[in-house]
């Protein structure tokens, strides 16, 4: 069964939500898929805390509905709704053992004791946590705080388990160990996993799929490599990866081919699916993503197309090097990445350049 | 940074000032004379033994006790209300209601009592110790809210959504977790509070009946010479039931902060 046969989990329909004046989310219609690890992605401000309490039941909605498991969320209070959330802050009780906290949720289960403390002793396991059931939950690191957190939400069985950007106050390190360890535990549990997060690189690392949002609406809704490859705008575009602008005029539309001649890169032929709609900011602009565009060394010939350009800008990384590169007939520099091979150089500020790239890997925002 | 010498004299100067006098309690409480002055005549416990031996004194004391323990329980039930209420919850005049709760901190207690009077003789209420207990629990009040709106600011909200989130009420969440996170300040507040209602006297001396209150009492022995000692002696013993109390009420208010992991904010040592 592949991830598009899976029923719905979640559904927004039309939501819309009002501080007062402020509209903080505005017509949001989207589905979730039962396992399926879904992230709300966007800018501080965006709505997707917002939207991700409206599942919890921590927000009413103005309008508009939110269903789960296709049943209507209204009038349902946050501590009976199959959900379970990991706080940004973690929420750990700081007044209670690691157990305790851990097994908060089972109060009311009718369970036996020994039952119960056999839940828990398997929900630290799971989190990696083995042997922490006494500790004082204050005394804890944060990474192990989220564990807690986790294995916290995760016993009571929840039909969605919410994220609201669990892994940001970890530093680098540890946030990424975590993404690898959260997206394991999600495949061991097959609960539908639903994280707000504002980092582009960790939703593209962790989701089946991902809702890109701006100002209380949903700008993009699909798999990272969708999202990354065919941003549906500009602004997307922008918010995941860098990607590099430049004007381009229409020349003919058939239907099947789109004509259209660009700054620098000269003319070419675009398939239906490289054209989006954009943001309507009117004015045709193509996006290259930079490793879409190689430098040419001696030797070296394109596989499609090649342009000239002067390198303006250098900067190494050590495993990568980025150029600032200004092709022949426009006035911005294409930023483009190369991987450092050994005995291959550097170029200086200055030298000219010959890049390589293909009309496929061209987006066109209309 | 500079260090003058005229301005640590003025500190050494200034502590004297404040400290000196009480540094004189024990020291007359256990001297050998009835005349309060230098020189010292000698080592004695015999004004402790008066003071134990005075029913009145007592009684003062019982009294007191019960207005203290009385008012500081009000004081407290409300405290808890008002801080909950100014962390949580926005409601109109928010900043004018909670004002007008601190007020009576800054008021002249002396106006307090004299207005306080005015309306309960108007009224046709009968002063007793209950009337005391009500002006304690208006003095009290604004201690009680300043300690615990520290308490309860220092409680991180997504707790209280993460017992909801995990089955709970809202009943069950203030229970399990609310309470036992807030309750080093509810008894830091408490023992301020028992403590600024047993040193009080204008509202006590103002709003009472009659009955022996132990400030009161206290006030009224120095008028005879012969009784100074003795209450030297009791001065003596209730500061040191101060300082105890006051040192225990700060050690629960930041034990409770550093509980909750919160940044100390507020607090009176």
């Amino acid at each position: 069964m592949t991830a598009a046969d899976k029923p719905n989990m979640i559904e927004f329909r039309d939501v819309h939500k009002y501080y007062g004046e402020y509209h903080a989310l505005r017509g949001i219609n989207a589905t979730i898929r039962a396992g399926e690890f879904f992230s709300l992605l966007g800018p501080s401000g965006c709505g997707k805390t917002t939207l991700l309490r409206t599942i919890a039941g921590f927000e009413d909605i103005s309008s508009g509905a939110v269903m789960i498991d296709g049943k209507s969320m209204a009038g349902v209070p946050a501590n009976v709704r199959p959900t379970n959330m990991v706080f940004q802050s973690y929420a750990i009780f700081p007044h209670l053992s690691v157990e305790e906290n851990v097994g908060f949720g089972l109060r009311r289960d009718p369970r036996s004791k020994e039952e119960k403390a056999k839940a828990v002793a398997e929900a630290l396991e799971m989190v990696g946590l083995k042997g922490y059931g006494k500790r004082a939950a204050h005394a804890l690191s944060g990474g192990q705080r989220q564990r807690v957190a986790l294995a916290r939400a995760l016993i009571l069985k929840p039909k969605v388990l919410l994220l609201d950007e669990p892994l940001s106050a970890l530093d680098k390190k540890m946030r990424e160990q975590m993404q690898v360890e959260l997206i394991r535990l999600q495949r061991q549990v097959g609960i539908t996993f639903i994280l707000v997060t504002h980092d582009q690189e960790e939703a593209l690392v962790m989701s089946d799929r991902i809702a890109v949002m701006f100002e209380g609406q949903i700008a993009q809704l699909a798999d990272p490599e969708t999202l990354y490859r065919r941003p549906a705008s500009k602004k997307v575009a922008d918010f995941i990866g860098t990607m590099n602008f430049l004007p381009a005029q229409l020349i003919s539309d058939s239907g099947a081919t789109v004509e259209i001649d660009a700054a620098g890169f000269g003319r070419m032929s675009l398939a239906p699916d490289q054209v989006m709609s954009g943001d309507g900011e009117g004015g045709a602009t193509i996006g290259l993503r930079p490793e879409t565009l190689t430098i040419l060394f001696d030797g070296q010939t394109a596989s499609d197309r090649e342009v000239l350009g002067t390198v303006e800008e250098v900067v190494y990384y050590g495993d990568m090097t980025y150029y600032d590169v200004k092709l022949e007939g426009t006035s911005v520099p294409m930023r483009l990445s190369m991987r450092n091979v050994p005995g291959r150089p550097v170029l200086d500020r200055g030298a000219k350049a010959r890049l390589g790239w293909s009309p496929g890997a061209v987006v066109l925002f209309r | 940074m500079s260090k003058s010498p005229s301005l640590k004299v003025y500190v050494i100067a200034y502590l004297l000032f404040l400290y000196a006098p009480i540094a004189l309690l024990p020291l007359f409480a256990f001297n050998d004379s009835r005349v309060i002055a230098f020189p010292l005549a000698g080592f004695t416990t015999n004004w402790f033994a008066e003071m134990w031996a005075d029913a009145n004194l007592f009684t003062a004391f019982r009294n007191s006790l019960i207005i203290a323990v009385s008012s500081s329980l009000l004081a407290t039930t409300l405290g808890v209300f008002a801080a909950r209420a100014s962390t949580r919850y926005k409601f109109p005049a928010k900043g004018a209601v909670l004002g007008l709760i601190m007020l009576p901190m800054v008021l002249p207690e002396m106006i307090l009592a004299m207005s306080l009077l005015v309306v309960l003789i108007a009224l046709g209420v009968p002063l007793s110790i209950f009337t005391i207990i009500l002006g304690h629990v208006l003095v009290c009040t604004p201690f009680a809210v300043a300690i615990l709106t520290s308490a309860f600011q220092s409680l991180d909200r997504s707790l209280e959504e993460a017992a909801y989130d995990l089955g709970e009420t809202s009943a069950s969440t203030f229970r399990l977790i609310i309470l036992p996170l807030v309750m080093p300040g509810i008894i830091s507040s408490l023992l301020i509070c028992f403590t600024i209602s047993l040193d009080e006297f204008i509202i006590s001396n103002f709003l009472g009946s009659g009955d022996p209150i132990l400030s009161v009492y206290i006030f009224g022995q120095f008028r005879f010479p012969a009784k100074v000692p003795a209450v030297m002696a009791l001065g003596f013993i209730l500061v040191c039931v101060s300082i105890c109390l006051l040192t225990i009420a700060e050690y629960f208010r930041r034990r409770g902060i550093a509980k909750t992991g919160g940044k100390d904010t507020g607090g009176f040592l």
